[in-house]
């Protein structure tokens, strides 16, 4: 039996930090008890290049390890090593052997963990397994199924409290009405008005025999279908005015949830059935007014004010709202995603407000609105449905191409339209673009024709600035208007692109202009180049590259839908199967990136782009680096997809 | 390695004494390993060194007693977590020493422990022929041969190693006085000036860890003095 004080001295120090900071006592106990401890001087070669993999992985307990490679003789560094960090992992999941030096930067004092034990974990603990690179993005496919079926799906009971800070969902669960007041489909429309005045309900659940829903009936059905409609309808069943078929959930639904499925259903009231189907008892029901009375501070809510807000005041107000309910969400971990979600519908909502408002001011000024159809479009991070924060405002104008003598005076309208919605939008914190990328601009407020042309030129000459303006163009998405005029500009980009070979070249050379930094030493940045920066730019070094490889994917792959990063990695993945782990695991690590990205920004109420290295904890240092993995081998595929090693500059 | 004329006289009775029934097996096992001992040019990267401490009731080694020891082992020039070792000792002498208050040991503790007898036995089957190693090694080896003269008639016969000493060997050259400078050599001040974080100070078992961390240094630093076999070591 080993000594107790001992194993607990180990088990100390390994509990200090990740992937056994959250382990219990026992596990984390036999781990230490398995530990040895070797001391080693500066300069001493733990380990070479295609040495057999030995037993252990190993954590720095003090002292400073390099890893590095010899290319042509040289020392390349890859990464640096110190108190906490783990090293030599590539034991654990295998191979023929290790593909760096391992050489002791300062001396150290160094735990041997054997591979045995590690495995282990990984098989028993989550938290463990998230932990260790190459089981990264298997558990975030675990994350994106939970929350894809959290919409379908009834959740998989609780998850260990060891992972609850990598599992991304909203805690709050929305309580359903369960004393739901129903009727049979065969009453009259008056019986049922009686029932819901006598017990003050807006609306009424009907039911077949056994129980199973078949539609809904609510004030607004009695006031559009019954009181406004001329002729006897009270006597008639109410089979005959319900709104059926019913939307059907399972019960155990957070806030999260609902709001986003109000967002996409439009639908106001939802109904809990025994397995989630319409062909199983009811056994509750959640209204549009249980969502937003869950949680004071609610997107619905915010939108709501939103669309009846007619001043720039009201938009800012409302805009700050969201963003304290992004603090919210991001203390209880909700998924990116949905709050990125959240957060495109209320920029989308003051967008369209604000054009709404301008047209009718317009129009009271005797200035009617052109009869050419017009789309607004937003582009860059905006067009990618990514903003979290507010950034820059950037966005473009389309319209159709008027008949020729109109079509001075309907681009002065469209000009002085832009003008009106970007300052207010500039009203509402949307800061002007710096390099004038916006519709206001009367370069980039243009008939389709024009645009088309535009795009063409680009794409035919891809010289620096049209790569650059590319970028932030072909990330357009409409966002109030004629949608189809954005559909047809999108679809001639493909037909040019796919004319004028080359572009695509470029376009994927200029995606690999920022090879990513290798991970972090102490308050330092590692970069291969050795200049260690003390600043990380999380959006030029880790989130840009990503946002470009997967853009010049999707024009490659003709990739209709109007996508995040994230989207465009999944379904990448879908239609090039041998990119699928990479894409998947690409989707993941931008998903972490925009997380890291806004907690900074809230923190430091700035665009959270540059993040002190020491502001970072062991566990996103671990998850950078895995990160950072990501995207070399995601730049890599482009280089060899597109053979950009030939390409000269 | 060499080994004193006692020594060889007092294992050869014992090896006697336990042909004849007269010694318990453990001990027994432990006088038999000796044939095992380590070489004088064994690397010190295959030798076993066990890094002990003892607790006692005070400091002299005839009147005092042992009350708890600690140790780790090392392999490789690795510390073995596992391959540790720390057993309480039943002391009746326990109580009036000043050295309980040192150690916090509460006379439950250790009236709750294992008999002297059976701790010395544990203790030797766990050493076998190891080198032996601790902070001022003389004191603690003393005090283990005490019980184990008094109880078995043996002491221990293995290669011990001091590390105050082996630290004085290295700083200062093999004819440096320790007498007058003791306070330099304690365990704190070495763990101090070799980068090793305190903790767990009087515990045996935690002494021990710290002495073998301590030890993995001190070797790192005789390697470059050519402090690379077993013989090497323990010519002090």
């Amino acid at each position: 039996m080993p000594s107790n004080t001992i194993v607990e001295r180990v088990a100390a120090d390994l509990a200090k930090y990740p992937p056994f900071d959250k382990l219990a006592a026992e596990v984390l106990g036999e781990l230490a008890s398995s530990v040895s401890v070797s001391y080693h001087e500066e300069g001493e070669l733990l380990f070479r290049k295609d040495d057999p993999l030995k037993g252990a992985a190993f954590m720095v307990m003090k002292g400073a390890v390099k890893l590095y490679d010899r290319i042509d003789g040289e020392e390349v560094l890859v990464d640096m090593y110190d108190e906490g960090d783990v090293f030599g992992v590539r034991a654990i999941f295998g191979g023929d052997g290790y593909l760096l030096y391992a050489q002791v930067a300062e001396e150290s004092l160094i735990y041997d963990i054997p591979v045995e034990k590690i495995k282990a974990l990984i098989a028993a603990d989550a938290g463990v397994s998230m932990f260790f690179a190459g089981e990264f993005a298997k558990s975030v496919q675990e994350i994106e199924r939970t929350l894809s079926s959290a919409f379908s799906l009834r959740r998989q009971g609780p998850t260990g409290p060891s992972c609850s800070s990598f599992l991304e969902h909203e805690t709050l669960e929305v309580k359903p009405v369960v004393n739901v007041v129903t009727c049979p489909e065969d009453i009259s429309v008056r019986e049922a008005a009686v029932i819901m005045a006598e017990c003050n309900i807006g609306s009424i659940l009907v039911v077949s025999p056994e129980g199973h829903p078949r539609g809904i009936i609510t004030d607004t059905d009695l006031r559009k279908k019954v009181v406004a409609v001329s002729g006897p309808v009270n006597e008639r069943p109410v089979r005959d005015i319900m709104s059926s078929p019913v939307y059907t959930i399972t019960g155990g639904k957070t806030v999260a949830d609902m709001v986003m499925l109000m967002v996409k259903t439009k639908l106001r009231h939802f109904c809990i059935t025994l397995d989630g189907t319409i062909d199983s008892p009811v056994r509750g029901i959640i209204s549009e007014h249980d969502i937003i009375t869950s949680e004071g501070n609610n997107p619905a809510v915010i939108m709501k004010e939103i669309m009846a807000a007619d001043d720039v005041e009201q938009f800012k107000a409302e805009r700050d709202k969201a963003e304290n309910l992004l603090g919210t969400y991001m203390g209880q971990n909700v998924a990116v995603h949905f709050m990125t979600s959240i957060i495109t519908e209320i920029n989308d909502a003051i967008i369209t407000r604000a054009i709404r408002t301008t047209i009718a001011a317009l129009q009271a000024e005797g200035r009617p609105l052109p009869s050419v159809p017009f789309s607004w479009l937003s582009l860059g991070s905006e067009g990618r449905k990514e903003q979290l924060l507010r950034t820059d405002q950037d966005n473009a104008l389309l319209y159709a191409d008027p008949a020729g003598h109109e079509r001075e005076a309907v681009r002065e309208f469209f000009l002085e339209l832009a003008r009106r919605v970007t300052g207010m939008l500039e009203g509402a914190g949307f800061v002007r673009c710096p390099a004038e990328v916006m519709a206001s601009n009367p370069k980039w407020c243009l008939p389709l024709s024009e645009w088309k042309s535009c795009f063409r030129r680009w794409i035919e000459t891809p010289e620096p600035k049209a790569v650059m303006h590319s970028t932030i163009f072909f990330d357009f998405r409409p966002v109030y208007g004629d949608a189809s005029l954005a559909g047809e500009l999108k679809r001639d980009v493909f037909d040019s692109i796919a004319r004028g070979r080359g572009f695509l070249e470029f376009f994927a050379k200029n995606a690999l202009q920022n090879p990513p930094p290798l991970g972090f030493f102490r308050n330092f940045m590692v970069e291969k180049s050795r200049d260690h920066a003390n600043e990380f730019d999380i959006k030029s070094r880790a989130m840009m590259p990503l946002a470009d490889a997967a853009r010049v994917l999707s024009y490659q792959l003709r990739i209709p839908e109007y996508f995040s990063t994230v989207e465009r990695f999944q379904r990448i993945g879908e239609l090039e199967p041998a990119l699928s782990g990479l894409s998947l695991e690409a989707a993941a690590a931008y998903e972490f990136l925009m997380k890291l990205r806004a907690l900074n920004g809230l923190e430091h109420s700035s665009s959270g782009r540059y993040i002190k290295p020491e502001s970072l904890n062991k566990l996103d240092r671990q998850m950078l680096r895995n990160v950072f993995t990501t995207i070399g081998e995601i730049q890599q595929t482009l280089n060899l997809r597109f053979q950009l090693d030939y390409i000269r500059d | 390695m060499t080994i004193s004329a006692t020594d060889i006289l007092l294992l050869q009775t014992a090896l006697w004494r336990c042909r004849n029934g007269k010694l318990p097996g453990a001990v027994c096992r432990y006088l038999q390993s000796m044939k095992d001992r380590p070489k004088g040019n064994t690397p010190l990267e295959s030798v076993r060194m066990v890094v002990f401490d003892t607790e006692t009731t005070g400091f002299d080694v005839k009147s005092d007693g042992v009350i708890s020891i600690g140790a780790v082992a090392i392999t490789g020039l690795s510390i073995n977590v596992a391959d540790s070792f720390e057993v309480l000792v039943r002391q009746d002498r326990v109580g009036r020493s000043e050295a309980v208050a040192v150690h916090g040991l509460l006379k439950k503790d250790i009236a709750g422990g294992a008999g002297e007898l059976e701790a010395a036995e544990a203790f030797l089957e766990y050493i076998g022929s190891s080198i032996l190693v601790a902070q001022h090694a003389s004191f603690d080896v003393g005090m283990l041969n005490r019980i184990l003269s008094e109880t078995f008639r043996i002491r221990l016969f293995n290669g011990v190693v001091d590390t105050a000493s082996l630290a004085k060997r290295l700083e200062k050259g093999p004819y440096y006085n320790l007498a007058h400078k003791v306070g330099e050599y304690r365990l704190d001040h070495l763990c101090q000036r070799y980068g090793i974080r305190l903790y767990d100070r009087h515990t045996a078992a935690g002494d021990a860890y710290l002495t073998a961390q301590l030890l993995q240094r001190l070797l790192a630093k005789g390697r470059t003095a050519g402090i690379t076999t077993a013989g090497r070591l323990l010519m002090q």
